[in-house]
């Protein structure tokens, strides 16, 4: 990369590392003034460990970095903020049980002090002011904590605007860190709708996992893979797939779902639903599932599928209609009614819901079976350890062994964990709630390989997916819901995939 | 973040020893603790007085085990003295028509009212803290009310066949019967921690409810097995009491509501849940026999003894507690 005078940032040659961990290695990154650049990689390509030296979160130990085209070194995140560089972390940071108005001046009142006190009705318009920079429209007197996901966000982005402004940087860098994961689809829109804006005056700086957004809503693009920049390419015209490839450094073009392993289902129906409703959320539907069948259930959120699902694994309840599984009907009061007949759920957040972070591998997978692992009516912990051992190498799952704690383990092997925990239980039915949500690239690949290997041995699957392309690549067939209702049925034999322009409008 | 370049240094010892289980500062405090005493004073050291600390310890190892599930569960019983105060009044009342039969009363009132506390929890959804202060009060004063004190003579321990004995005083294969309860009580909660699906259930529900419940735990079930247990230990801690004493009366239980907790606390389970369990305990139990044993074999003044005591415990949570879950500690 050559000097250019007119980059706001400019960083050469940056390294970082952490004990024996390389986590940069002379990486040049480069922000220009009024653009949006990509950032790009799987999880521990080193993004976040760049952003952080950006913010001077961390120090590097190598390299130069040049602002407005000084050099300079941050020490601490209010000292690039008062240069204008700062950061909205993935998890959020703001004071739930406080208005939007406090918020957004936590900790920089001083600007509104009359006699000692607070003028909050200055407060109030300036707060409506910065709102309206975004083009959100809400009361500050809000709560933070009633707003959505969305909503929150974008206060966020309004107030660190506001903050990197207020210090004169004439051209502040914003970072975002994977901003999407907790918006739907119209939030997203929204959400870039007002980058777009905030571009104008500012740079943004935007990692994400989604990989058709950051290609849609960037400028430029900017890979790095293991702690190296590997390359860039203006974001117009930009191909995926030739994305994904320096991401991960092997093809990954075409059979990205193992459609050519995709089978056709056994005819023999698993679970049956008729006529289940649930008042104001889903109106009556049914829809059967065969043996080795993978249906996608598609729609946005608030479309009634959340709810299905939740009623068919017992957290929530079916107002009406009969559920049979394997030709019985049967009644599903509670998530263990679900699992004692034979369908097992592998949930969105698997930190919350999937596992116990800080128990042991083992104690994980073996969590369902534990009565099957006794010997003389204790558990025995050979059993315990040879059914562990097991599912490890059954599901490939890396880790150092069946007694390190999952908390320590990658999302990608978290996940398998998560499905290990299920398989070994013997269900025959299992939901997959965004199976590859935050995973990388090249793991979620092997959790593809994964669900279509199950639906092979006879596991009969309802999968969620982050995208359509998922949906369709994964299914056999995809029932599409909007508002509570069942708008298609749509099948995708392996051969003849429909493609994602083909069903959207039954979708949106 | 740590450079490579201090990794060798004293804050990555401090780093590692901070990784280290907490039982082991148990173990290692308990050692040291033991060296200590017996420095300052050399007939601490005497089987005489291990007799005497593992009396002790025997009656805060039934007390805390119990009370330990319910803290791994993250809960807490605060109705452990209520428990042990009555199951004493009442054992004592009702051993000389009973017989050895006294003792599966006692323990069965034990495990009674764990079941009302588990159930307050889990149906109708008090937290333990508030529904086991209440049944603690209510427990002590019912055994105010049938406390013979003021109406009917003193308790005369039967002259033929003594079933105090099997606690008191009697041995079994040179080993006082004390310790061969502690030690049998300590080896079924140890199975029923390590080989049963409820002891099992107990800890991944302190680890994790929702996940436990989404993977079909019956959480109702092992909340109330876990109180039940506290009350089964703490029946336990008031038979082995009003044996020793030959007594059992309303305020005999009072000290064991806090001591049972500071038992657990001390071997290292940590408040928050999920992590700790029976092993910890007996740790914290032999641990704090040592203590106050210690502490008045070596001479310090009874009432000194609280605030070190106090303070040890403060210390203990200091190490072993685990702020990486949790950012802000309430």
């Amino acid at each position: 990369m050559t000097a250019n005078s007119t980059s706001v940032v400019m960083m050469r040659r940056m390294s970082k590392r952490f004990k024996n961990v390389v986590a940069l290695d002379r990486v040049d990154f480069e922000v220009r003034p009024q653009e949006i650049v990509g950032l790009v990689g799987e999880n521990g390509a080193g993004k976040s460990t760049l952003m952080k030296i950006l913010i001077g979160l961390y120090q590097p130990d190598d390299g130069e970095y040049l602002l407005n085209g000084r050099p300079i070194k941050f020490r601490t995140p209010q000292e690039a903020m008062r240069q204008g560089v700062g950061m909205v972390f993935q998890e959020g940071c703001m004071v739930q049980n406080l208005s939007v108005q406090d918020n957004v001046f936590l900790g920089h009142e001083d600007g509104f002090r009359r006699w000692r006190v607070l003028d909050r009705g200055a407060m109030r318009r300036e707060c409506k002011a910065i709102l309206d920079r975004v083009n959100l429209r809400l009361d500050p007197d809000t709560l933070v904590r009633e707003l959505p996901p969305a909503e929150r966000q974008m206060v966020e982005i309004a107030r660190l605007l506001w903050l990197l402004k207020r210090y004169g940087a004439p051209n502040p860098v914003m970072i975002l860190d994977e901003p999407t994961t907790v918006l739907q689809e119209k939030e997203v829109a929204t959400l870039f709708a007002a980058l777009r804006e905030i571009k104008k005056e500012a740079s943004i700086v935007l990692i994400s996992h989604r990989l058709e957004e950051v290609i849609e809503n960037s400028n430029r693009i900017v890979i790095f893979k293991d702690g190296k920049y590997v390359d860039q390419m203006p974001a117009a015209g930009a191909d995926i797939h030739r994305i994904e490839e320096l991401m991960v450094g092997r093809g990954m073009r075409g059979n990205h779902y193992s459609e050519d392993k995709q089978r056709i289902p056994a005819p023999n129906e698993r679970l049956r639903l008729e006529n289940v409703s649930k008042k104001g959320f889903f109106e009556p539907m049914s829809f059967s599932l065969r043996e080795g069948e993978i249906i996608s259930l598609v729609g946005l959120i608030g479309s009634g599928k959340e709810e299905l699902t939740k009623c068919l694994l017992g957290v929530a309840r079916f107002d009406g209609g009969r559920v049979f599984v394997e030709g019985k009907e049967r009644t599903i009061r509670s998530p263990s009614d679900a699992i004692r007949h034979g369908i097992g759920h592998v949930p969105i957040d698997r930190r919350q819901e999937g596992l116990a972070l800080d128990f042991n591998v083992a104690d994980n997978i073996n969590m369902l079976v534990l009565r099957r692992l006794k010997a003389h009516g204790l558990i025995s912990p050979r059993r315990e350890r040879e059914n562990a051992l097991h599912w490890v190498e059954d599901g490939r799952i890396k880790t150092p062994s069946v007694k390190t704690k999952c908390g320590n383990l990658s999302g990608g092997n978290q996940q398998k964990v998560v499905i290990s925990k299920w398989l070994s239980s013997g269900v025959n039915i299992l939901v997959l709630d965004h199976p590859t949500r935050g995973i990388d690239v090249g793991a979620k690949e092997e959790i593809f390989k994964r669900i279509r290997a199950l639906a092979d041995h006879g596991m009969s699957l309802i999968i969620m997916c982050d995208t359509l392309e998922e949906d369709i690549g994964l299914g056999n067939r995809m029932i599409i819901m909007k508002d509570g209702k069942v708008t298609r049925e749509v099948e995708c034999p392996g051969d003849a995939k429909p493609t994602p322009q083909d069903v959207i409008e039954a979708i949106v | 973040m740590p450079d490579s370049t201090d990794s060798a240094g004293a804050g990555a010892i401090l780093r590692r020893v901070k990784n280290l289980p907490a039982v082991l500062y148990a173990v290692a405090a308990l050692v040291f603790f033991v060296i200590l005493f017996s420095i300052l004073n050399p007939a601490f050291f005497s089987l005489f007085n291990f007799n005497i600390i593992g009396l002790a310890a025997m009656i805060l190892l039934t007390a805390g085990i119990g009370q330990c599930w319910t803290i791994v569960t993250g809960g807490i019983d605060l109705s452990v003295g209520g428990v042990i105060s009555l199951t004493s009044v009442i054992f004592i009342q009702t051993v000389p028509r009973l017989g050895v039969w006294a003792y599966p009363l006692c323990l069965a009132i034990g495990a009674a009212c764990g079941f009302i506390n588990g159930n307050l929890l889990t149906r109708i959804k008090i937290p333990s803290f508030i529904a086991t202060l209440g049944t603690g009060g209510i427990l002590v004063s019912f055994a105010y009310l049938i406390s013979p004190v003021a109406t009917s003579a003193p308790f005369v321990p039967p002259s033929r066949f003594d079933p105090l004995d099997v606690v008191n005083g009697a041995w079994l294969f040179g080993i006082p019967n004390a310790f061969l309860i502690g030690g049998l009580f300590f080896a079924a909660f140890l199975t029923i921690q390590y080989f049963t699906v409820t002891g099992r259930n107990i800890f991944y529900v302190g680890s994790n409810v929702r996940m436990s419940w989404l993977s079909g735990v019956n959480i109702v079930r092992t909340k109330n097995m876990a109180f039940m247990f506290s009350g089964i230990g703490a029946a336990t801690a008031g038979l082995i009491l009003a044996s020793r004493q030959f007594s059992g009366y309303p305020t005999i239980g009072a000290t064991y509501i806090l001591s049972s907790i500071a038992t657990v606390v001390l071997g290292g389970s940590a408040m928050t849940g999920g992590a700790g369990g029976v092993v910890n305990t007996l740790v914290g139990a032999l641990l704090m026999g040592v203590l106050q044993n210690g502490m008045t074999v070596v001479g310090v003044d009874v009432y000194l003894q609280q605030s070190l005591l106090g303070a040890l415990i403060i210390v203990c949570v200091w190490i072993s507690f685990d702020r990486s879950k949790v950012e802000i500690v309430k």
